[in-house]
């Protein structure tokens, strides 16, 4: 009795400390933006409770839906060209090669920089003038395909979505490599013992094992590019004339230019739900074309 | 006769399916270079002209600098303050990365070798915040910092940095120091051992790898962040690289030099500290990805 008594506090006493500054700094944080998701307040004055007015007009604003747009391409170009190229890599990775470790070194260094590191070199390299892409093209005599990548609203996503599926390459080619690296060698003997070349191989039998893995892959990749924020604060703020504005870069503006909390906590909400969703239904998809 | 024909057509064969793939394995190379080569590139094209001067680095963009001009070092170093927010950087992620691994280690421990009511609860609760979409947070959390009266201090960061961290952190050591068999404690209660006795002396010590790749996680992941430092922290002398070299672009958007001065300078330790521990971060950064 003394003992269990005494392993209830200390149980108490142990998980106290973490508990405590999670459920105030990340539990809490969440709760709220629904209570002033449904309210109107310019964050110092008295707040007025407005119902779901928030959720209408964010609805009804065309700059929303843009943003929404540019979110999805993200997510498209995360997903149609982080994963593939990744894999691609992988299985030539995985066939042993002298040096190979080299190269999967130099293939995960973009994922451990900061994003503001990445983003100022890209903005750089992207840059109107001395930018290396313009230079590179005029040293090869293709001068007149020179752009302002980022200016442009004709290029400015596809700049951005460039410097995203490059960021994040290395960290899906690292997944992809330690599931690889578990698929038995004897299962893959016995299919090229059948006569089965590597293409076959490679289609019928390795990806097919890690299909659990590029299923998890794919979710990340939903999952992180829909968070894509810092990046594109840093390269084009959004512009030009909102070309590249994401949703939660149209939450910011709204809530920290407009000053309108209630209304960006309505938005914080809506990118909740919305990743939740997008996550829920991939996996059922997905789930289920696998079975 | 027709034995001796055998062996030279399997020799020749032999040699040719040698030929075949060494040609394969060259196309293999070739790509994985360009890999390797797009992907290094940017950073290493960023790395060489911040030790050109301005007119150099007009005409020749591609080439090593005719010599090493460290001006573009002085002058990022003078206008950008960079001093402080080194200082500050390493402040809050030392700080951080120390107190997430402790606590986020104490509940680890309950969590993981405890049976008790709310067990299974509290832990997926931990987990759930790996769900949360981080900017969904960003005005709750200005507004609950300033409520609180923190914002623009020394100590602001740390408060979201380690709440945010705790989930990954908690997911790790507990599947971790679950692994561990039974009888340990139960010879230490025999000796006479305390819980938190038998968490520091013995727990703790045995969990030592994982400890490394949630401290690496952390460490990382604390000397990245944006978002947090951009809503809650206005003062320069507060900020931190990120955050900095940021608003620095912003301001001095033609300084080419300076700026890549600036990004070579917030680089080099993290690259320094990769190649350093590549194994372990490695493990940390993709621990996350293969909780399904």
């Amino acid at each position: 009795m003394h003992l269990a008594k005494n392993k209830q506090m200390a149980i108490t006493f142990g998980l106290f400390p973490a508990l405590l500054i999670y459920m105030i700094f990340a539990i809490y944080p969440i709760l709220q933006s629904f209570y002033y998701s449904f309210m109107e307040w310019d964050g110092f004055s008295d707040m007025t409770y407005v119902g779901l007015s928030n959720f209408k007009e964010l609805f009804q604003d065309p700059l929303f839906w843009n943003s929404a747009k540019n979110n999805i391409y993200v997510v498209l170009a995360s997903v149609l060209g982080q994963v593939p190229i990744a894999l691609f890599i992988a299985l030539l990775l995985n066939r042993k090669l002298k040096g190979s470790k080299i190269f999967r070194t130099i293939g995960f260094m973009p994922v451990v920089l900061s994003t503001v590191v990445i983003s100022l070199t890209w903005s750089l390299i992207y840059n109107s003038q001395d930018g290396m892409i313009n230079e590179l093209l005029r040293a090869v005599g293709l001068g007149a395909l020179a752009q302002n990548w980022l200016g442009d609203t004709q290029w400015s996503m596809i700049a951005v979505c460039v410097t995203v599926v490059w960021q994040f390459v290395g960290l899906y080619l690292i997944i992809f490599l330690a599931a690889l690296q578990n698929v038995p060698e004897e299962v893959l003997e016995a299919a090229r013992m059948d006569g089965a070349n590597e293409w076959t191989t490679t289609w019928k039998i390795t990806i097919p094992m890690i299909w659990e893995t590029i299923l998890v892959a794919i979710i990340l990749c939903i999952a992180g590019s829909l968070r894509t924020f810092d990046l594109i604060y840093v390269m084009t703020h959004g512009g030009p004339s909102h070309s590249t504005d994401v949703m939660a870069l149209y939450m910011f503006n709204e809530t920290f230019s407009n000053l309108q909390y209630g209304y960006g906590s309505a938005v914080s909400v809506v990118i909740f739900f919305f990743s939740l969703l997008l996550i829920f239904i991939v996996t059922k998809l997905l789930g289920r074309k696998m079975i | 006769m027709d034995t001796t024909v055998g062996t030279n057509s399997q020799t020749y064969s032999k040699s040719k399916v040698k030929k075949k793939r060494n040609k394969k394995n060259t196309i293999i190379y070739i790509i994985l270079t360009l890999f390797a080569i797009v992907n290094a590139y940017p950073i290493v094209w960023m790395v060489i002209n911040s030790f050109k001067s301005e007119q150099e680095f007009a005409v020749n963009q591609f080439g090593f600098p005719s010599e090493f001009v460290l001006e573009n070092y002085v002058s990022a170093w003078n206008t950008a303050n960079f001093g402080v927010l080194f200082k500050n950087s390493i402040f809050i992620c030392l700080a951080a990365t120390l107190i997430t691994v402790f606590i986020g280690a104490l509940a680890s421990y309950f969590l993981a070798r405890f049976s008790f009511k709310m067990n299974k609860i509290v832990y997926t609760l931990f987990l759930f915040g790996m769900l949360i979409p981080i900017h969904a947070t960003l005005v709750p959390m200005f507004i609950l910092i300033r409520n609180l009266g923190l914002l623009n201090s020394s100590v602001t960061l740390l408060f979201p940095y380690i709440a945010f961290n705790l989930p990954i952190t908690i997911f790790i050591l507990t599947s971790f120091m679950k692994a561990f068999p039974k009888d340990i404690e139960e010879s230490a209660i025999m000796d006479g051992c305390g819980i938190f006795r038998i968490f520091w002396s013995i727990i703790l010590p045995m969990s030592r790898p994982a400890l490394a790749t949630v401290v690496i996680l952390n460490f990382i992941n604390n000397w990245n962040e944006f978002s947090f430092a951009l809503v809650l922290i206005n003062d320069p002398n507060l900020q931190t690289l990120p955050l900095g070299l940021a608003s620095f672009a912003g301001q001095f958007t033609t300084d080419y030099g300076a700026q890549m001065a600036g990004l070579t300078m917030t680089l080099v330790p993290i690259l320094a500290f990769y190649l350093l521990l590549e194994k372990e971060i490695v493990k940390g950064m993709t621990a996350g990805a293969v909780k399904g």
